[in-house]
């Protein structure tokens, strides 16, 4: 070993047993507030929630987007009961026909609210001396 | 069946205990170390105490379930890193109160009389030299660049080898060697062969 190593060795040395005097020196107030914040560290990471327990607090809105899909996906398949399928998807594409159809319109300009009603009543009322 | 928590591994209470000392018994063993680190780097005992702290807490949450031969390197990564944002966030601050118009001495801070008061007990010349050798070293420390300090006090006073201070440091060893040889250097050329 060359004298300048042996010399950086020795002041190394010395330079550690300085700074190990120096922190044989930290103040009685100092050790006990260190010792307190290992003490809180300590405690937070025996307190903190298992990883299982954890994903329930994400069961709330999982369940809300789960519950969502499902009403969503019955809604896009449900057929209504009593009601025939529409043939294909042409009926929104009819009905907007008919709304733009000028004849359709005055058909309904045309309407006869009170003779529609007594024809009604009268069919309920034979109905009834049927039955 | 787990039974408790340490970090973020499920342990059975024994398993847990076991852990939980060897973090206390680690944690007792650095902190009077990471506190003088710390209060080299920040030159001031109330931000050095919670950057301690809080490098503290953060192994305890985060790293716990780690091999504990890692948790050294790992402890002083996090403070080191606790160390940088103080060190920036008043860098900051100084930028900002360097802009007040107003602007006093930290007046609440009196210095306490009690801690202020000599002691009674006669020094002896021992007690004097050492006081001195100590006073002048942290000052010399306190010159040094950052990352000359940081390897310093790390490998000097801690004792990490040069691959646990590279981690720490989060650098490269070949990078640890040169600034603690730089650090060496330069305490060497102010103070001369230190004694004790």
């Amino acid at each position: 070993m060359n004298p300048v190593n042996e010399t950086v060795t020795q002041f190394e040395r010395n330079a550690r047993a300085l700074l190990e005097e120096s922190v044989s020196r930290i103040d009685a107030r100092t050790r006990s507030r260190l010792t307190q914040a290992r003490h809180a560290a300590l405690e937070a990471a025996g307190t903190r929630r298992p990883r299982w327990l954890s994903s329930f607090t994400l069961m709330p809105a999982a369940s809300a987007a789960g519950a969502a899909l499902l009403v969503a996906f019955v809604l896009w398949h449900r057929q209504p009961a009593g009601e025939l399928p529409l043939e294909g998807r042409s009926a929104p594409v009819e009905d907007i026909d008919l709304l733009a159809d000028g004849e359709a319109l005055d058909l309904i300009e045309g309407w006869d609210g009170p003779f529609y009603e007594w024809a009604t009543a009268q069919t309920d009322a034979s109905g009834e001396s049927d039955g | 069946m787990p039974a408790a928590l340490l970090g973020d591994v499920e342990l059975t209470d024994s398993e847990a205990k076991t852990r939980s000392r060897a973090l206390n018994q680690f944690l007792a063993g650095v902190e009077l170390k990471a506190f003088k680190i710390a209060q080299a780097a920040l030159r001031h005992e109330d931000d050095a105490l919670d950057a301690v702290q809080d490098a503290m807490l953060q192994l305890a949450r985060a790293y716990a379930d780690r091999p504990a031969e890692e948790w050294r390197p790992l402890f002083y990564r996090i403070l080191e890193n606790r160390i940088r944002d103080m060190q920036r966030r008043r860098t900051v601050r100084g930028r900002v109160i360097a802009w007040l118009p107003f602007r006093g001495d930290d007046e609440d801070e009196e210095p306490d009389p009690i801690a202020q008061a000599p002691s009674p007990e006669p020094q002896p010349v021992r007690r004097l030299e050492l006081d001195e050798a100590m006073v002048a070293l942290e000052r010399a420390l306190g010159e040094l660049p950052r990352r000359q300090q940081q390897a310093f006090m790390l490998r000097t006073l801690e004792g990490l080898d040069v691959a646990q201070t590279a981690t720490a440091m989060g650098c490269s060893e070949g990078s640890v060697k040169t600034h603690y040889f730089r650090a060496v250097q330069a305490l060497r050329a102010q103070l001369g062969d230190l004694y004790t």
